[in-house]
């Protein structure tokens, strides 16, 4: 069934150290009084303009197949393909930081407020990574609740765009989750407006599916590579 | 300390307010406008640019400097008759058509004018057809794009075949960047050169404008 989530800023509330570390600046840096005050602006200022929304639905294995085929553009070796038939559960997810953050941080540019205007945008971008954490630690607490799952399971999220999932594989999860409700629009070259938006899948099931040896077709081109933090917190 | 030295120390510092000031003095007493870009705020920014080169600072350090470095730059600008605003080169710059990403190509835009050329950007989602003609009327030797997206990055490819087209790809070089971009791809469209950071693209933009 088709929902809305609630994401709480408490929940949604970027990290320093991941913020600035997205800047560049190695986590343990002593950090001057410019970028800490940059960093504390930026931080008001997400207050006052982020509007978190999220939706989410489950689907069932059949139609999840057939939205996955895409345009018939994944790498041969997609990851998913290995993991989603060995899932128990399946749900397609949207959510967003909205507009007006965006707005923002376009302003800031066009104001030559470029260094509150990069910050603000890392703490947009971070912000959406950790309510997209926030969406899989409650599809995991809904499936406690209705299906027992335990601690030996794990939901996690996959995204069109990474691993072999091609960004194209957008266009039939809009058909299907329709996050045009929650206001993000998906454009012909398959880039979501508002820009701070995330989509995907979740996947729960035993912890052990979602591990894997990164020697894939595209895992040398990654820029990412988040998926070794992410194997690493299963086996902890 | 002299007002142009004061002018790129403060910039260097990121003050904003105080590279205003300084600026309207300074062309108040006469200094040359030139004079003033070349020796305090173009001076300033160098030494930014080299320090986060050299990993000494970061990114928003530099963009604090930036920010006040247009502090002054906007006062000298009605200065300068036009066409004659001293620049290292006119360089196009703009995120590809169907890609509203512009942070990346932002970036870019303020280095390069740190660096003293004139930047002329299109802002988001510019047709191939537009980066052509502005370079072609405003005299612009290169063409910078950027995208974060790899269903964009075919125009690229199309800008690059329309400089082959019009004939014009012995005088427009071009540069292309952005998450997804790699030097192979910049290699097969035939793309001049391939920058990897904001601060590499500046140094490869200079090489080009050394080989012309
Ligand atoms: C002219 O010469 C030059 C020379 C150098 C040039 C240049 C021009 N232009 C740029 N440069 C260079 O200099 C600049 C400064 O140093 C740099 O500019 P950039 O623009 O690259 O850098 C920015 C200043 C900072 N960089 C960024 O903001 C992007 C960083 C990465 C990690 C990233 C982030 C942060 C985000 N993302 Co996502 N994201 C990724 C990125 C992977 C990566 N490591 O780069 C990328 C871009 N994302 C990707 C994807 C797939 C997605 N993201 C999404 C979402 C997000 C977040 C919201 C979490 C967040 C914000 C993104 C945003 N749209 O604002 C989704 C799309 C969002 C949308 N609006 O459509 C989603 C589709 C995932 C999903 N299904 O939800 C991938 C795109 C792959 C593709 N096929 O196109 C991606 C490459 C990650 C990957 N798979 O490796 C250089 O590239």
């Amino acid at each position: 069934m088709k929902q809305n989530i609630e994401l709480s800023l408490s929940d949604i509330l970027p990290g320093k150290n991941e913020v600035l570390f997205s800047l560049g600046i190695p986590v343990g840096t002593e950090i001057v009084d410019s970028i800490q005050a940059l960093f504390d602006e930026a931080l008001d200022l997400f207050h006052q303009t982020v509007q978190p929304s999220c939706i989410v639905n489950e689907i069932s294995y059949n139609e999840f197949e057939r939205i996955f085929r895409g345009e018939g553009k994944n790498a041969d070796d997609v990851l998913l393909k290995y993991i989603y038939p060995k899932a128990n559960h399946l749900a397609l997810y949207a959510l967003t930081m909205g507009k007006t953050i965006s707005d923002k941080i376009d302003h800031l540019f066009n104001t030559n407020d470029f260094a509150l205007g990069t910050m603000l945008d890392s703490v947009a971008s971070n912000a959406a990574d950790k309510a997209s954490n926030v969406v899989q630690d409650w599809y995991f607490n809904e499936l406690s609740k209705t299906h027992g799952l335990n601690s030996n399971s794990a939901t996690l999220g996959y995204s069109p765009g990474y691993c072999g999932w091609d960004i194209s594989g957008q266009k039939k999860l809009f058909q299907y989750l329709e996050p045009e409700q929650i206001g993000i629009i998906l454009s012909s070259s398959f880039l979501m407006i508002p820009l701070k938006s995330i989509t995907g899948l979740l996947v729960a099931g035993k912890k052990e599916i979602h591990l894997f040896k990164d020697n894939y077709s595209y895992c040398s081109t990654c820029k990412n590579r988040s998926c070794i933090d992410r194997m690493k917190k299963l086996r902890s | 300390m002299k007002i142009l030295e004061e002018i790129s120390v403060k910039l260097q510092r990121g003050d904003f307010n105080a590279v205003f000031e300084l600026t309207a003095n300074a062309i108040e007493s006469g200094i040359p406008p030139k004079e003033i870009l070349d020796d305090g705020l173009l001076a300033g920014m160098s030494v930014i640019g080299e320090k986060f080169r050299i990993h000494e600072i970061f990114l928003s350090q530099v963009l604090l400097a930036a920010k006040a470095m247009y502090a002054g730059l906007d006062q000298l600008k009605p200065l300068f008759l036009k066409g004659e605003m001293p620049s290292m080169g006119k360089v196009v710059i703009g995120t590809v058509h169907g890609d509203m990403h512009d942070i990346g190509k932002n970036l870019v835009g303020i280095m390069l004018k740190g660096a003293g050329f004139e930047v002329i950007d299109l802002g988001k989602d510019v047709p191939a057809e537009k980066f052509v003609s502005t370079a072609i009327e405003q005299g612009a030797s290169i063409i910078g794009m950027s995208t974060l997206l790899t269903t964009t990055m075919p125009v690229m490819k199309n800008v690059v075949g329309l400089l082959k087209e019009k004939e014009v790809d012995g005088t427009i070089k071009t540069i292309i960047g952005g998450a997804p971009v790699t030097r192979e791809f910049a290699d097969e469209i035939g793309s001049t050169s391939y920058g990897y950071d904001a601060a590499n693209a500046v140094e490869k933009v200079k090489q080009l404008v050394k080989e012309n």
